[in-house]
């Protein structure tokens, strides 16, 4: 089985990565604490020399590109079965595009959080810790969240109703009348996605970026 | 009639004319004879021939029986003057030295380089192995001379060499004539003859350099002196140090336009006012004019990361009456180890906060390394706490953002990759299907 494994290029590959990125920060981690200088690992330090400008902008971009990671996923899980089941039962094409919609809703959560979180973003004057000031830390921190959370449950929502979507398409095939049935279930599939929104929605209310 | 006047004051007046001292000049000195020599092996290049060897030589020559020696004395003489003007490039009918060469065909021995001092000289060894005293002559005198073949005989014949304006080689070919001439006469007397050409000075000085060059490849710039290192500004409550700082340059300007840094680090200061107790350290620098600089430190224990932390809570600068305070958050390392920075200043990335009404002054500390707790009795800095850590805060954040798109990117790489053409109902030998056009 090793062996199978280790004929894919791909799965070689990110052993030998996986494995030299570990040893790295193992033999690190073993030479600063021989040398007691576990003193200078120190995440207050990451957190407050980091800029919010980063965090608020990884937000960002992780809120929207996540969603369509998940939309383009579902999309393709329920597209790959739409096509193919119809070709044998054409009259499913227009009844499960419904599914398309769901995944596609997914997106624009996305872009609309997205959208929302960036408007947060203003410039500030500070440079060091004390001159940027908690509410920057604090703004940066929670768009940061927010766009994590939005993203990942797109991503998840959307792989969700993808699948879903998919079984659905197949099932309408063979007997037409399981579809509405069906459709219940990626509903709730899809209220998942709508639950991200809302708590990233809550988490940037309190934002306030600037000076 | 011939001129007696050789006498060995004279020839001490011929050495006392001679350069000074090196060891190193000499002189060509050629002999001739009519009958023959004895064999000496040739010397090799650069070899100065010193008067012992000489002095072999001539008593091996001059030993049996008595013999009439001519000794031809040129003021001055070189190897060179025969290389210049002995016609040697191909143009022989240049040559002043035709009387010279032809002389020189039979029974000769040339002595490239024969050393040339003061003490002793080529008279004085003839004088030595002949017994006789030498008889210095003009060449005229020479034919009128009744010449005893049965004694030893030494004839002085003295030439004179070419001054600054007048062109050697008239002279030295003049002085050719002579040698001819003589030895015409000494032919017609038919007395056997052994003659010695040679020269009281070189002619040409050729200084050579010193070997005092090491051997072996050294640098042209000399090794700088090692820079002295100024010894660290220490503390002391009673016997042990407590407090230590060092800087290479501590600069302090009290006007808006910053001409008038003063480098503080040039003085001693005073440190009469400092403390040191257990959890405060102040270190007060007092140095001239007036000017104070005051390093207040506290250390404490922190339960989370459970070991004792000091920080350099403030530095204070005052002149005279005025004084200023300079907060820093950011200076702070473990308590038993030192702080160390390249630059601690209090305008450009600023450790040190001026929170004065007059924020006109600064300050600015150069490689600044300062420890107040845990010195042992060694009066050496702890470890040194750097302010530059491996990664600053911008890689960081450039590590993250790229290392994050990176993974997106290779992930999203693999699942295409493990895309597949679906071939689960390929049937290559089973029938097309049927595509309905009806809905």
């Amino acid at each position: 089985m090793l062996l199978e494994l280790m004929m894919n290029g791909h799965a070689l590959l990110y052993t030998g990565v996986t494995l030299a990125f570990w040893s790295t920060i193992l033999i690190v981690g073993i030479c600063y604490t021989i040398f007691d200088l576990g003193f200078r690992f120190d995440v207050a330090w990451f957190l407050t020399e980091t800029s919010p400008y980063m965090w608020a902008n990884l937000g960002i971009g992780l809120a929207i590109s996540l969603s369509v990671v998940g939309a383009a996923w579902g999309i393709y899980i329920t597209g790959s079965s739409i096509i193919g089941g119809g070709v044998k039962a054409p009259r499913i094409k227009t009844k499960n595009l419904v599914s398309i919609i769901f995944c596609e809703a997914v997106a624009i959560y996305g872009i609309i959080m997205a959208i929302v979180i960036s408007n947060m973003a203003e410039r500030f004057s500070g440079t060091t810790p004390d001159t940027i000031g908690s509410k920057n830390y604090q703004a940066g921190y929670s768009m940061f969240g927010a766009g994590l959370t939005v993203g990942f449950s797109n991503l998840f929502c959307g792989i969700c109703v993808g699948i879903v979507g998919s079984g659905a398409a197949l099932a309408d095939a063979q007997n037409g009348s399981l579809f509405v049935k069906i459709l219940i279930v990626e509903i709730f599939g899809s209220a998942i996605g709508l639950f991200g929104v809302i708590v990233a929605i809550l988490q940037t209310s309190k934002v306030k970026m600037g000076d | 009639m011939a001129q007696c006047s050789a006498k060995s004051s004279f020839i001490l007046c011929f050495c006392l004319f001679w350069s000074s001292g090196a060891s190193e000049t000499h002189v060509p000195l050629l002999v001739w004879s009519s009958h023959s020599l004895p064999p000496v092996s040739p010397p090799a290049e650069g070899h100065i021939t010193s008067h012992g060897e000489l002095g072999l030589f001539l008593s091996a020559a001059l030993s049996s029986g008595s013999h009439t020696v001519l000794l031809f004395l040129q003021e001055r003489l070189s190897q060179d003057d025969f290389t210049l003007y002995g016609g040697v490039y191909g143009n022989k009918e240049d040559s002043a030295f035709k009387n010279l060469e032809a002389a020189l065909q039979s029974h000769s021995t040339v002595f490239p380089a024969v050393e040339c001092s003061r003490s002793s000289s080529v008279p004085v060894i003839l004088e030595q192995e002949l017994g006789v005293e030498p008889l210095l002559l003009t060449p005229d005198a020479l034919e009128n001379l009744k010449l005893d073949a049965t004694v030893s005989n030494l004839l002085l014949i003295s030439l004179p060499y070419c001054h600054q304006n007048q062109l050697c080689r008239e002279e030295l070919r003049r002085n050719d004539e002579v040698i001819g001439r003589v030895l015409k006469t000494l032919e017609a007397k038919n007395v056997p003859y052994t003659a010695i050409f040679t020269g009281l000075q070189p002619s040409r000085m050729i200084s050579e350099s010193s070997f005092s060059a090491p051997v072996g490849r050294s640098l042209l710039q000399s090794p700088a002196p090692p820079p002295s290192v100024r010894a660290p500004i220490m503390f002391s409550s009673s016997v042990n140090p407590c407090i230590m700082m060092w800087a290479q340059n501590i600069n302090v300007s009290f006007t808006e336009t910053g001409e008038d840094w003063t480098d503080l680090s040039t003085q001693t200061p005073n440190v009469t006012g400092s403390l040191c107790n257990g959890s405060n350290s102040i270190l007060v620098l007092n140095y001239n004019a007036g000017i104070t600089l005051s390093f207040f430190m506290s250390q404490r224990f922190f339960p989370v990361s459970a070991r004792r932390w000091f920080n350099l809570d403030s530095v204070q600068l005052r002149q005279n009456a005025v004084s200023a305070s300079f907060s820093s958050r950011s200076i702070y390392a473990p308590a038993e180890y030192s702080y160390h920075c390249q630059m601690v200043n209090s305008f450009r990335d600023a450790l040190l906060i001026n929170e004065n009404t007059n924020a006109s002054w600064r300050l600015n500390f150069i490689d600044f390394q300062i420890q107040g707790f845990g010195l042992a009795n060694t009066t050496d800095f702890s470890y040194a706490s750097d302010c530059a850590g491996f990664f600053t805060a911008g890689i960081w954040m450039g590590l993250i953002t790229s290392l994050l798109m990176l993974l997106i990117f290779v992930y999203g790489l693999q699942m295409i990759l493990q895309l597949n053409t679906m071939d689960r109902f390929d049937d290559p030998k089973g029938p097309c299907i049927s595509v309905p056009q009806t809905d």
